[in-house]
């Protein structure tokens, strides 16, 4: 039994903090929206069927076979949410270490984003691993130290843990613990540091992976370049994911907003918009270098080149144009839509790589199975849910009056 | 594809061809990309911003020309789409003339009813709404980073910003002006005036000027709070 000092104490904490000052009927009735409940039907279904996939295995679960081990969990989840998480690298860089102090009003949602996105990377890993509690042979005991999943396993591990230091000054303003907040202050920039150095690692390794299957691969995605191409555009993604995250955290959560910084959502927004499109450029012809080096301008003409060109001209070189247009004209919706197209262009690229054109060759053809699906859309709405949980509570858009000059 | 050496030079030629051509496209479009859009035309052959009538409500001078937001930011139109825009003398003796004055860059995109910009005081910072809907073309040289540099013409020199308004017809109907802008300050000032009753030093007895920033004056530690609640932010 807790002592009333213990009770008084806990209460204050429970309404102000969690159910931000609401009596936990109203609180609930607030949480009554379309949105929500939608989040609550994605999750009645995809939670069981997360279970299932543990409790009768892959097999069951997935239409992933011997010759198509990688589906849409390792596509989307895995790949796509790793580079567009690099939001948190790409932005705590401009700001912490080149001293771009006029993005700083996005770094913490970009952090927030950055964390939350490999947190659920690690949970779609793991839904796609299964026997979690084996988990710890190979980081500790069993190393393959030849591996490029060894690495990208210790990367994804590490950076996870600096996402969370980098983002819980957030996390201790909020619930006041001020010695640890200066203790999380200090520590930003060395993990911001750290945090460069991980996602370059680990961001090319995921593409590396990609180097063992040279004859899976279809010769138009396959490229010794690979984890380049994987670096590249992964900054690409962090830009434009924080440019969309930014604008829908505006229109979603316009009470958390400091006053005064729409005018300065659209300065950074365009500003982002030049970096990308710069970024774009480079990325194509480093594209078409890898077409050059690979010798494939003869499957130009086939289904699938119709598909490259479709990724290369729709979702790289219309951006490219599109983000270099609107910051021309300072056109910040324009800007938006394109980083909205952007990061599909991402998507559509790690799942070219991992999925589309894997195995193309192969008589057997991957689909995913509908628990695949549900499984994917569950983890994203979990990620969802978890950001709105933070957003609504903790100094993440706006902050705390007290400390002013936090980032 | 056949590896012999011809073949190679060929290859390697196209990468470095490609390599070339990167490097020389990329000058016209790191320019293309980094240049601001020149003004539009109007901005350039903008109507200059005239000396308003002198007027006043009480202690706070008063403009016929303009129409006012109640958020107490103005806007005159002239000819064309573009706006002068800036804050009322009531806002101004507000927060006073220390408190730092963050306007918007060209380029900028206000939203009437929207945080343009915001005035800070310490680590209190307050916006105010935008009174039109448009793109800042030009922010005023002459000001400086405090609302003192509004010097003592808030409706004249101490103009903010040009701006390039979206529907300015629109805009312009849906702000006071004349008579029902007055009729609006006063009431205002009376607002005002019960607020600061209470303590009777802010106000000379022989009904003199006001102190310089009113809001301060009235809750030192909560004058975002007051400042807030006369600008509507």
């Amino acid at each position: 039994m807790r002592s009333p000092a213990a009770t008084t104490a806990l209460r204050p904490f429970i309404t102000d903090k969690l159910f931000l000052g609401l009596s936990l009927r109203d609180y609930l009735r607030s949480l009554a929206t379309p949105g929500s409940l939608t989040a609550i039907g994605i999750l009645a279904i995809g939670i069981p069927v997360i279970i299932y996939r543990f409790v009768y295995g892959l097999g069951a679960a997935t239409n992933l076979t011997q010759a198509n081990p990688w589906g849409i969990w390792i596509g989307i989840d895995v790949l796509s949410g790793v580079a567009l998480a690099a939001g948190g690298y790409t932005l705590a860089t401009t700001v912490y270490i080149f001293g771009m102090r006029d993005y700083h009003s996005v770094v913490r949602p970009a952090l927030l984003t950055g964390f939350l996105g490999y947190f659920f990377v690690v949970v779609g890993l793991l839904v796609d691993l299964g026997r979690p509690w084996n988990l710890p042979v190979p980081m500790l005991f069993s190393f393959g130290t030849t591996s490029v999943m060894f690495e990208v396993a210790w990367c994804v591990a590490l950076y996870t843990l600096v996402l969370f230091l980098e983002f819980s000054p957030a996390l201790f303003e909020w619930l006041g613990l001020e010695k640890w907040r200066e203790r999380a202050m200090k520590l930003l920039l060395p993990a911001t540091i750290l945090g460069v150095i991980l996602s370059t690692l680990h961001q090319s390794s995921l593409g590396a992976l990609f180097l063992m299957v040279p004859t899976k691969l279809h010769p138009l995605w396959y490229s010794p370049f690979i984890p380049i191409f994987f670096f590249i555009s992964s900054i690409i993604a962090g830009l434009s994911m924080v440019i969309v995250e930014s604008n829908l955290a505006h229109k979603y959560f316009p009470s958390r907003i400091e006053p005064g910084h729409a005018g300065d959502l659209d300065r950074i927004t365009l500003g982002l918009s030049r970096a990308a499109s710069v970024v774009l450029f480079a990325y194509f012809f480093l594209k078409l270098q890898g077409l050059a080096d690979a010798g494939a301008w003869h499957l130009i003409g086939t289904a699938y080149g119709a598909w490259y060109l479709v990724e290369m001209l729709g979702f790289v070189l219309a951006p490219c144009l599109l983000f270099a247009w609107a910051a021309r004209t300072s056109n910040p919706t324009l800007a938006r839509w394109t980083a909205a197209l952007t990061v599909a262009g991402i998507v559509v690229n790690r799942l070219n790589v991992s999925v589309i054109a894997m195995n193309w060759n192969a008589p057997e053809v991957y689909v995913p199975s509908v628990m695949e699906i549900i499984t994917t859309l569950t983890i994203i709405t979990m990620g969802i849910l978890v950001y709105r949980f933070i957003v609504n509570r903790m100094p993440i858009l706006r902050l705390l009056p007290q400390y002013p000059d936090t980032h | 594809m056949p590896h012999d050496i011809l073949t190679l030079y060929s290859s390697k030629a196209l990468e470095y061809g490609i390599a070339i051509s990167f490097l020389v496209l990329f000058i016209p479009f790191w320019r293309f990309v980094m240049k601001p859009a020149p003004a539009p035309a109007a901005a350039r052959v903008a109507e200059r911003p005239r000396v308003p009538v002198a007027e006043a409500v009480e202690w706070f001078q008063f403009a016929r020309d303009v129409g006012f937001h109640p958020g107490h930011a103005w806007a005159r139109f002239g000819q064309g789409a573009l706006a002068t825009v800036g804050m009322d003398d009531f806002a101004r003796q507000l927060v006073g003339s220390q408190a730092s004055l963050e306007l918007p860059p060209p380029g900028t995109t206000l939203v009437q009813g929207e945080p343009a910009w915001s005035l800070r005081n310490g680590d209190r910072q307050v916006a105010m709404l935008s009174p039109v809907d448009g793109v800042v073309t030009e922010v005023n040289p002459a000001v400086g980073s405090t609302v003192g540099s509004l010097g003592g013409d808030p409706f004249g020199t101490g103009w903010l910003m040009q701006v390039e308004v979206r529907r300015p017809a629109a805009n312009e109907r849906t702000l006071l002006s004349g008579d029902a802008a007055r009729a609006w300050l006063q009431t205002t000032t009376d607002a005002l005036r019960m607020r600061i009753a209470p303590d009777m030093g802010l106000v000379m007895q022989d009904g003199g000027t006001l102190v310089d920033g009113l809001a301060r004056a009235i809750d030192e530690d909560n004058w975002d709070a007051v400042a807030r609640e006369f600008l509507r932010s």
